[in-house]
């Protein structure tokens, strides 16, 4: 018996998923504990124990590796609770980080922010100027020593950083990433002077050209990078203790892991790890299920998460942005596209009905939360049409229908002339309207027809909407996972993930280039790799490497990822990748749009590797259906405008078996989430638990 | 100056009536269109959804154009921009990147339906190429603007269409600038619009001849591929939402987005007092060799919901400092968009009914061909919208809701430097020709309850960008020796303007010089006025450390970190020049901030310490400026309150005061501005000051009772970095009003001494005065 263990500790609850070698899943899930957020890991740990009636000891003894997700560093970043922490720069260049390349002042806000230029401000500096200081040294575009490190002047702005009490550095020089001998020395001279200070350099967490985006990734790595080691060494010496047999991972942005010892020196790669644990979770769960190509939508009370699933892989990115900085970590593709089941309805000064981009937030919530919040949302739509239960939303919370009346009453109804319902109707169909043109953007642009996609619809406030806006996308099906672990759907994908591990290395120059330069920093990246992947302590299947080069036309900004096959490495594959580069450019752009008389350009090199786990965790299957399904009741909801209420049969989906199939109009109650099923589309239960909603009427 | 050419009338295009222009349409042109009632009729569902996807479609324009770009102008500075537009050319939704543009795609569009539905004919499947200021679409020759109709069952339904400034179209200058053009024939030829793209296929020929005359062919080429694509992109999306809701329908939406745009301007305008607001400003040399100053003037009048521009009095047309009236238009635009419009959708097309124009022909904002035009957007029109700001600063201000509204002076123009040569670090050498881009850093002007950003970008380009300084190293040969943000550059007030950057870059990897073209203004006369007594940010200055030896230095361990210490002989740059950086020698660059708001003796002393600390204000101007003594980063108080008790005595001893004045009960006042109120006294108001509480004026008299102050431009601060004499041959000083009761000051300004300024007029703050 062997097991693999995934934990998600999010701001509220910890998470846990269970899976062992003959199939099995137990979920668990507990309060977190901050600040030591360890506590809660052990906590729901006991609670796994407890199901498979063994002590934690038992568990771990047998336990192949523990898969770890946070949100504590990125929700550190976010409210900007971290430590002080020094910044060493190139003479000249200290500025870089205040002025931001002036796009600090816009990068992360919404369309209307944008446009609201006397609201907008940079107040979102990273560190005090007296935190950041210059060394004098200088290398160039071609890794040439211009001007030597002045070591003394560097002993001399450790020492100020050290009065001031400063405990990690960061340094990012300019050029660092085609020559990081000055960085290297300065961590020397650093470690000679104070061996306990943690030092982060930009040739290695972030070798990318760009001083700006590499200055703020390395400073925000060094912000989170001791509190990381701090808590990831209680919890290992804990588990250890323990007899945890295998190593505990953390996960990262891209979607892999790395082993925990390692991951307070690439702090900043696992930021953004609970954002795209749903993708991994629809990775795998579309794996079992054979969709190949999956539009993944989270859609929480705040928040409305997109990532996009093509042939298998998810979409990757090369940047995002954090606290209007960009940061460059390799990561899966997550778009925000909305505020989720919070958006509120207004009326504006032309008489307009618009929805968002305003939130009512956790606080104080939908009207009907009843906690002071009086603009009505899209939940309290929802809940005027009947598609929600007035009584309790998850088994916890009481909805009270008349604050939600109210609220649309006299914000949205009143103002255009309308009956609540039909205000609420409105509401509810311009959102899904929205959520699908948001949505068409995020594949469109990504350069794929929809139409080609299955969406996989979680988060709380997700499979009320999710069939609608798949109408307005062109997808014939949707699926909602229920089952075991729905309710810890991101744990389930940190407990089947396999470990993943990317280098890369800017390395611009005109095409054509001698083959000897690609293949010299493919090599390097590739050892890199492998080497990283035999720390991690496991024994994998088998190792997968790719390689990718970003390339553009001449001095374009915007960079396409051109994936470059195995094989060595010659001017006839790099005229191959080139070639590829042209095609996907056409695809995105559109036929006849490149110009390669202006020449091509390779700018940074990637190598992503994948150890393989001998593990493939299975859900348990439900039991077979033996008649048709009961409905539990009926009330009259308001899904279609023109029709009104009509009365809707409600199933309870805990008696719900494999096999079952609900014609739409219906309602399904989950104790986490509520579905629609519209008119004209059928609900399928399959043999896992989740729901499939399929198109049985053309434009449903 | 030039002669007019007659039969050049032809090519000015000038805001129409829609009625009229359809009914000039050819019968072998049918538009699609709506009536009100279908208009009235479209229900607030659809209507949301629609705008939603209209955005949407917009945006995807944008990205399009944007990503394909190949010109690093676009690519990292974001200087373009797109719209779409309903069948007559109004504009229906905008983007966020140029905004002075939005003031000139409509003009190409309605010249394109006057003279070109017949002869070539306007048909599914075309796009339009064209750079001519004065027909529009962009504002000087470097804006290229591709744009197609679009098409519905055979009928015109809109337009689409994409701009962006091309970094060389020819002319005798660098960069398609040539600071000695004395008419538009020394620039980029003006090309009326041609169809570039005919049934869906580019036309070889006609870009050929685009291509052909440009320093740079191959950038021109993908450019105009990614403008096209960008415009394709467009008419896919626009045809889906057609295809899914019905064209009457979209078409509908289209309209009621311009309307509700327009009412909502309205209703704005409608609530705020009704007046008359004057600003004057200067662009300081017009070409090389001239040491003359260049007057727009504007008076802006307000009645009831509607605004009328008036610039009468400005200056003739006159050497490249001129623009057409596109460029007057979108001056306006620049401004009004955020400042009037910023919580209002962007649908111009309606926002551009609520204003008219009023300018004389052949005036540097409203220039008459052949004039040169190159300087257009960055000297004249940017110059027009900083005035027309300044109005409608003057007006919100007295809005209390509206103060977040308000906002002194941003940085007056662009500072343009191209720079052209030879890289000689590749195996095969190759020429180069961009511009530096790094002066997109500009300060913003303070508002009533903000400080300016720092470094936050240009006001006409609200998503403008600086490239990281890698990628100019990158790309060009040259090594930057800094780039950083210059404390005391944001104008002192009590809210201080944003700062500005300075950067010096030295050749590296060419042994040849780099030739250099410069342009600029605001070196004599500040540009970046304060509000409320602010003071205004720095004037801009260049320099080029002439047989300097920083090769040397670099490679001996030295890293200069000023003018000074790179050695050689400073040599000063004048507005407009033509010369070479040399390899060893350094070029700076140190361009504007942001104007100030208030008095700066009225700053808290705590936010000038952290200024001092953040290195914003030198701990020497923090006293001077601001009276403000910091030591270690802390406030002295004790000597901070001296300190300002003694500016204090030196204004009221620097000018005759006169006697004692009265001083009047505040209960009820009404804000005017930071320092003014106005008092209601039985039937008419008074005016005082709100911190001493002395009477300054009442409806009865025109003019308010302010000491005025004139001296050296010294006296505004080290900010002002140059004296005027290097630059103009007329005199400039620093011009001060303040309250004869407190000494707050009440207007600040480096302005030359004929300047005929606006600040004691009664009727600026009561609207019923007499004057």
């Amino acid at each position: 018996m062997a097991f693999v263990i995934g934990v998600d500790v999010g701001g509220t609850f910890t998470d846990a998923v269970l899976d062992d070698d003959s199939g099995s899943v137990i979920a668990a899930k507990a309060p977190s504990t901050p600040p030591d957020y360890s506590r809660g890991v052990l906590d729901v740990l006991e609670l796994l124990a407890e199901q498979l009636g063994r002590s934690v000891e038992e568990m771990l003894a047998d336990t192949h590796h523990i898969a770890h997700g946070t949100t504590s560093s990125l929700n550190a970043l976010v409210q900007r609770a971290v430590p002080d922490v020094g910044f060493l720069t190139t003479k000249g260049h200290r500025d870089s980080i205040f002025i931001m390349n002036v796009e600090g002042r816009y990068l992360g806000r919404s369309p209307h922010e944008l446009q609201h230029v006397l609201a907008q401000d940079k107040d979102h500096y990273l560190l005090p100027k007296r935190h950041a200081l210059e060394v004098t040294e200088r290398v160039d575009r071609d890794g040439n020593v211009v001007v030597a490190l002045d070591e003394d002047e560097v002993r001399d702005r450790v020492a100020t950083l050290r009065s001031e009490g400063i405990r990690a550095i960061a340094v990012s020089l300019l050029w660092a990433f085609r020559n990081p001998v000055h960085e290297r020395r300065i961590r020397e001279i650093v470690a000679e002077i104070d061996p306990d200070i943690y030092v982060a350099l930009s040739s290695e967490v972030s070798p990318r050209i760009r001083e700006f985006a590499r200055n703020s990734t390395t400073i925000m790595s060094t912000q989170v990078g001791p509190g990381l080691r701090d808590y990831l060494a209680t919890l290992e010496s804990s588990l250890e203790q323990k007899g945890l047999a295998g190593p505990l991972l953390v996960m990262q942005s891209n979607g892999g892991a790395v082993a925990a010892g390692e991951a307070p020196q690439q702090a900043i790669s696992t930021v953004g790890s609970v954002l795209t644990g749903g993708v991994v979770g629809s990775v795998q769960l579309g794996q079992k299920l054979g969709h190949r190509n999956i539009i993944s939508t989270d859609v929480g009370g705040t928040t409305f998460l997109v990532g996009l699933i093509v042939d298998g892989e998810p979409e990757r990115d090369t940047t995002t942005v954090i606290n209007h900085h960009p940061i460059n970590v390799p990561t899966l593709k997550v778009h925000a596209i909305g505020s989720g089941g919070g958006a509120i309805a207004w009326v504006d000064a032309g008489g307009n009905l618009r929805i968002g981009p305003h939130s009512a937030q956790a606080v104080p919530g939908p009207a009907c939360y009843d906690q002071g919040g009086t603009e009505p949302t899209n939940t309290d739509a929802n809940l005027v049409l009947g598609i929600l239960p007035t009584g309790l939303l998850g088994g916890r919370k009481a909805l009270d229908v008349e604050r939600a009346r109210e609220a649309i009453k006299t914000k949205v109804a009143d103002p255009l002339g309308l009956s609540v319902e039909d205000a609420a109707a409105a509401v509810h169909a311009a959102q899904n309207a929205q959520t699908g043109d948001l949505l068409r953007k995020s594949v469109v642009e990504a350069g794929h027809d929809p139409r080609e996609f299955v969406l996989y619809a979680f988060g709380g406030s997700g499979p009320a909407f999710c069939a609608k806006y798949a109408t307005h996308l062109g997808v014939d099906e949707v699926v909602v996972p229920l089952g075991p672990v729905a309710s810890a759907f991101s744990a389930y994908g940190l407990a089947a993930s396999d470990i993943a591990l990317a280098q890369e290395l800017s390395d611009p120059a005109q095409l054509p280039v001698d083959a000897v330069r690609p293949e010299k920093n493919f090599a390097q990246l590739e050892d890199q790799v492998r080497q990283g992947l035999d720390r991690q302590g496991l024994a994998f299947d088998r190792v997968e490497i790719v390689r990718e080069i970003d390339m553009r036309y001449a001095m374009q900004l915007a960079e396409v990822t051109v994936p470059v096959p195995d094989g060595p490495l010659d001017e006839a594959a790099l005229d191959t990748a080139a070639q590829r580069f042209e095609q996907r450019y056409a695809d995105l752009y559109g036929q006849g749009t490149g110009f390669s008389a202006a020449g091509i350009q390779a700018i940074t090199y990637r190598v992503r590797g994948r150890g393989v786990l001998p593990f493939s965790p299975e859900l348990p299957p439900l039991d077979r259906a033996t008649g048709d399904p009961e409905a539990r009741t009926s009330r009259p909801v308001y899904l279609e405008i023109g029709q009104g209420f009509v009365d809707t049969p409600i199933y309870d989906y805990t008696t719900l078996r494999a096999g079952h199939v609900i014609a739409g109009p219906a309602v399904i109650e989950v104790p986490t989430t509520t579905v629609v099923v519209p008119d004209g589309r059928t609900g399928t239960v399959d043999e896992l638990g989740n729901l499939h909603i399929t198109r049985t009427r053309n434009g449903a | 100056m030039t002669m007019a050419v007659p039969g050049s009338e032809r090519f000015s295009s000038r805001p129409i009536d829609p009625a009229t222009l359809a009914a000039q349409l050819p019968a072998s042109l049918p538009v699609h269109t709506v009536t009100q009632e279908q208009i009235d009729a479209v229900d607030p569902l659809t209507y949301e959804v629609i705008r939603h996807r209209l955005w949407s479609v917009t945006d995807e324009m944008g990205e399009a154009l944007k990503r394909m770009s190949g010109s690093p102008i676009v690519t990292d500075a974001n200087d373009f921009d797109f719209a779409v537009s309903d069948e007559l050319g109004q504009e229906v939704q905008v983007g966020l990147y140029n905004t002075m543009l939005v003031g000139a795609v409509d003009l190409a569009i309605y010249w394109t339906l006057q003279h070109r539905a017949t002869n070539p004919g306007i048909a599914e499947g075309d796009m339009f190429l064209t750079n001519d200021p004065w027909v529009g679409g962009g504002l000087h020759q470097n804006d290229a603007m591709v744009y197609q109709p679009v098409f519905w069952e055979g009928e015109l339904f809109g337009w689409t269409s994409a701009i962006a400034h091309q970094p060389d179209l020819g002319g005798v200058g660098l960069g398609s600038f040539s600071p000695a053009a004395q008419d538009v024939f020394s620039e980029s030829l003006p090309t009326p619009p041609i169809k570039v793209v005919r049934d869906g296929v580019l036309q070889e020929d006609v870009a050929d001849v685009w291509v052909r005359r440009s320093r740079v062919p191959m950038m021109i080429g993908l450019d105009l591929r990614a403008k096209i694509g960008s415009n394709t992109v467009g008419r896919d999306r626009l045809l889906a939402v057609i295809e899914q809701y019905g064209a009457d329908t979209v078409k509908a939406v289209m309209k009621r987005m311009m309307s509700d745009a327009e009412s909502r301007l309205r209703g704005k305008l409608t609530d705020l007092p009704d007046g008359t607001w004057r600003a004057t400003g200067y662009q300081d040399q017009s070409h090389s060799g001239d040491r003359g100053l260049h007057k727009i003037t504007v008076e802006m009048r307000k009645a009831g919901d509607h605004l009328t521009f008036d610039f009468t009095g400005t200056d003739p047309q006159s050497g490249v400092v001129n623009c057409t009236y596109a460029g007057m238009r979108g001056g306006v635009m620049l401004a009004l968009l955020p400042i009037l419009a910023g919580d209002i959708p962007w649908s111009a097309g309606g926002l551009m009914r609520c204003f008219d124009l009023v300018a004389e022909e052949g005036t540097i904002n409203n220039a008459s061909f052949p004039a040169a035009v190159g300087r257009g957007p960055i000297g004249p029109a940017w110059l027009t919208g900083n005035l027309v700001a300044e109005c409608l600063s003057q007006m919100l201000d007295q809005a209390p809701e509206l103060d977040a509204h308000v906002q002194s002076a941003c940085c007056g123009t662009w500072d343009t430097a191209v720079i052209a040569g030879l890289d000689q670090r590749g195996a095969v050498p190759t020429p180069f020709l961009s511009i530096l881009m790094d002066p997109m850093a500009g300060g913003y002007g303070a508002q009533p309850q903000a400080d300016g950003m720092d470094t936050g970008g240009l006001f006409c380009i609200p998503m403008g960008r600086v490239p990281d300084v890698e990628m100019t190293e990158f790309l060009y040969p040259v090594l930057a020796l800094w780039r950083r943000e210059e404390p005391d550059s944001g104008g002192p007030g009590r809210r201080r303007g944003g700062v500005s950057a300075s950067m010096a870059v030295t050749p590296h990897g060419t042994s040849f010089p780099i030739g250099l073209v410069l342009a600029s203004n605001g070196k004599a006369v500040s540009q970046n006025n304060g509000l409320a007594g602010g003071y205004p940010g720095n004037t801009g200055v260049e320099y080029i450390a002439r047989g300097a030896e920083v090769t040397t230095m670099l490679g001996a361990g030295r890293l200069p970190a000023d003018l000074a210490e790179v050695g050689g002989a400073a040599e000063l740059q004048p507005c407009y020049g033509e010369t070479y950086v040399a390899p060893g020698e350094v070029f700076t660059m140190f361009w504007q901030g942001g104007g100030g708001y208030g008095d700066p003796l009225t700053r808290e002393p705590e936010d000038v310490a952290r200024d001092v600390r953040e290195e914003k204000v030198t701990a020497a101007a923090a006293e001077q400026a601001y009276g403000v003594v910091v030591s270690n980063g802390t406030v002295d108080p004790g000597a901070t309150e001296s300190r300002r008790r003694e500016l204090r005595d030196a204004r009221r001893s620097r000018a005759d005061v006169g006697g004692e004045r009265e001083t009047i009960d505040l209960t009820g006042a009404r804000r005017l501005d930071d320092n003014l109120v106005a008092v209601r006294r039985g039937g008419a108001e008074q005016v005082a000051c709100v911190h001493c509480a002395t009477l300054l004026g009442s409806g009865a008299v025109g003019e308010l009772d302010l000491v005025r102050y004139e001296g050296p431009v010294s006296d505004a601060g080290p900010q002002v970095v140059d004296d005027a004499g290097s630059y103009v041959d007329g005199a400039v000083h620093f011009r001060q009003y303040c309250c004869p009761g407190c000494a707050v000051a009440v207007s600040t300004a480096v302005v030359p001494v004929d300047h005929v300024d606006d600040v004691t007029r009664t009727s600026r703050v009561l609207a019923d005065a007499r004057s």
